[in-house]
């Protein structure tokens, strides 16, 4: 029997029992559905975080903090008791492919603007250096950036001046603002102010920074800041490379690596994305594991209704091998009708599920990107701006693997029609 | 004439429950080319279980039985299905596929043999036409008389010009007016284009249209008519 003929034959046999050969394919429908919108939504929001991050990112800049890492502290459970200090700026200047390195010491604080106060995260900087480093996003409204600021000098990010986009403005240059920072122990804590005169407000940047500049944080000088924390430490350095090419970060990497050796992490922002983009992936693939689960249960939906059949046309299948089917042609037949069922549940799962992401995206995420709550901003905005990608890779894996998931599951039916003695089929009522 | 079918101490023993039942005690039985045998026997004397040891649809507990010189006993699952499609079946309630039209049933053993659709077509017209079945092809077994449901069977069954024709009872669910015209199809099909005949009946009139009968009581063969042809 030729494939169109077992095709055809295989059709019939589905064309019979119509309802039940429907609900079978939802099954499959469903499963391929919530993959491919899963898939798709990651996939799209993959695209807005890594555009966001490229955006606050200069991908000639290293930072080096001390210890092994963010990460590794906090499996460790204690802080790292290496540190950095100004002097290491120095050190790490000399390095060959080095342009420039630049310290800076960040805090959470409290900033306070009129009667409310917002916690904040204040960076102290070196303005000139770190404007020559992030000279495409350090960069101020209407003026540039003073390079010999006074010692009570502050720079916001533009969300601090207009937090809510609507012209409703916080404060403006020129306003003296206060900041007050708790020191002392949780029973007695030691509650500091300091007035600051805002020396000027950033351009929007956009986008998520983690090591850049940024629309949510403050920056003063890091001489302030290193007297008002009471600390010599920095939290990180910055360090500009003559190029951004990745034999220069590998070669910066190793000399500064070469002289702290494991008492310093040193990221590429390259690496960083890297490493994003993997975890993201790896988020992607639980995702659509999980909606496996439930093209798994449709599988075994499939199983259960395959067995069901092959008991109904026992006698069919007698009567076919009596007429001289092979045994494999008798398999071939109910799997060719596990496949059908597999291909249009893929194909209309594949649609539903593209369907399903562009309506999560147009009418779920702006129900959640509605919230007005300004220290989320970023998150919310992130949201909004997401539209589901269905990359041809998804969209032929999905197909195959909804056919592949029937016909695996009919394997076993299948093999027990094909198994089946003529004379006892025949005589089967 | 060839020897077209052998069957050399053929015995069958079914279990029933746990009680052993020998259906055949030892049958041997030779069938040449061109032949019309009835085999003729109460319900029970083993007809059908001899019958479906012959279309290689069972396997028989001991003996042989061999077929255009063949020991079916030493073929495998393929091989017996290919032997099949040189066997034409016709049972006692048709057996046709109820979702296929009457040309369709006609069309599938062709199709599983790899025929090509062409030649398909051709044919399966041939045969409803040699059963009388041109005008019904369109349709389903279900909007068919037993009889004609039973003409659209035989032609099943030449479908894929068999070397012998195996009938179970193919007058037990007509009336008798549509048996006549099927045994005078049958005979016809003998006469003229040489299609060997082994058909099991219980009706002696029917019976008596044969060349020869086969006698079958308690699973042996009590008196072979056949022994003028040169049987056992």
């Amino acid at each position: 029997m030729d494939i169109v003929d077992t095709f055809s034959y295989a059709w019939g046999g589905i064309k019979l029992r119509k309802l039940r050969a429907a609900l079978t394919t939802l099954g499959i429908v469903i499963g391929i559905a919530a993959i491919v919108a899963l898939l798709s939504l990651g996939e799209g929001f993959r695209i807005v975080i890594t555009s966001q991050f490229e955006r606050g990112f200069a991908l000639d800049v290293l930072t080096v903090t001390a210890g092994r890492g963010l990460l590794a502290n906090i499996i460790s459970g204690s802080g790292s008791e290496e540190y950095l200090t100004l002097n290491d700026t120095y050190t790490i200047d000399e390095i060959a492919g080095v342009r420039q390195a630049t310290a800076t010491l960040s805090k959470s604080i409290g900033l306070s603007i009129g009667n409310k106060t917002y916690t904040v995260t204040v960076v102290g900087i070196n303005f000139t250096e770190y404007s020559t480093i992030y000279s495409t996003s350090f960069l101020l409204e209407n003026d540039s950036i003073p390079l010999n600021p006074s010692n009570d000098s502050i720079i916001l990010g533009y969300r601090l001046h207009d937090p809510w986009k609507n012209g409703t403005i916080l404060v403006r240059v020129g306003d003296y603002i206060n900041l007050t920072w708790t020191t002392g122990s949780i029973t007695k804590p030691i509650v500091k102010r300091y007035t600051f005169h805002v020396a000027g407000v950033l351009k929007e940047i956009g986008g998520i920074s983690i090591f850049g500049p940024s629309d949510i944080q403050a920056y003063i000088p890091i001489t302030t800041a290193q007297e008002i924390f009471e600390t010599d430490q920095v939290s990180q350095i910055q360090v500009q490379l003559v190029s951004s090419e990745q034999r220069t970060i590998d070669s910066v990497t190793d000399s500064i690596k070469n002289i702290y050796g494991d008492k310093v992490t040193v990221v590429s922002p390259s690496a960083m994305l890297n490493a994003f983009s993997s975890i993201l992936s790896t988020v992607q693939l639980l995702l659509a594991g999980l909606a496996g689960i439930s093209l798994l249960v449709a599988g075994i939906g499939i199983m259960n209704i395959m067995i069901v059949s092959v008991i109904e046309r026992t006698r069919e299948i007698g009567i076919l091998k009596s007429l001289g089917m092979k045994n494999k042609t008798v398999m071939i037949i109910f799997l060719c009708e596990a496949a059908l069922i597999g291909l249009v549940g893929a194909a209309i799962g594949i649609v539903f599920g593209l369907g399903l992401s562009n309506f999560v995206t147009n009418f779920v995420f702006p129900l959640i990107g509605n919230g007005t709550n300004q220290s989320n901003g970023q998150g919310n905005r992130v949201v909004s701006n997401i539209t589901p990608v269905l990359t041809p890779t998804v969209c032929i894996g999905a197909f195959f693997f909804g056919i592949a998931t029937s016909v695996l599951f009919a394997l076993y039916p299948a093999w027990r029609a094909s198994k089946l003695k003529p004379v006892e089929a025949l005589r089967y009522e | 004439m060839a020897l077209i079918v052998q069957t050399i101490n053929l015995q069958k023993t079914y279990m029933l429950g746990k009680v052993p039942v020998n259906a055949l005690r030892g049958v041997n039985l030779e069938v040449e080319s061109g032949d019309f045998v009835a085999v003729v026997g109460p319900s029970g004397s083993g007809k059908s279980t001899l019958l479906n040891l012959i279309g290689a649809l069972d396997k028989p507990t001991e003996g042989k039985v061999i077929i255009d010189g063949v020991d079916v006993s030493t073929l495998n699952e393929d091989e017996l299905a290919e032997l099949r499609r040189r066997v034409g079946f016709v049972f006692q309630f048709f057996n046709l596929i109820p979702r296929l039209t009457a040309s369709e049933n006609v069309e599938l053993p062709l199709a599983i043999a790899g025929v090509k659709k062409r030649q398909r077509k051709e044919k399966t017209a041939d045969l409803l036409k040699a059963v009388g079945l041109s005008e019904r092809a369109g349709h389903n077994p279900t909007e068919l008389s037993g009889g004609e449901q039973q003409r659209v069977a035989i032609a099943r069954a030449l479908a894929n010009n068999p070397r012998f024709l195996l009938l179970d009872e193919p007058t037990g669910n007509i009336d008798s007016k549509t048996a006549d015209i099927l045994i005078s199809l049958l005979k016809r099909l003998n006469e003229e284009r040489g299609v060997t005949i082994i058909m099991i009946t219980h009706d002696p009139n029917i019976a008596r249209q044969a060349k020869h009968i086969v006698h079958i009581l308690d699973g042996r063969i009590v008196d072979d008519a056949s022994s003028m042809g040169g049987g056992s």
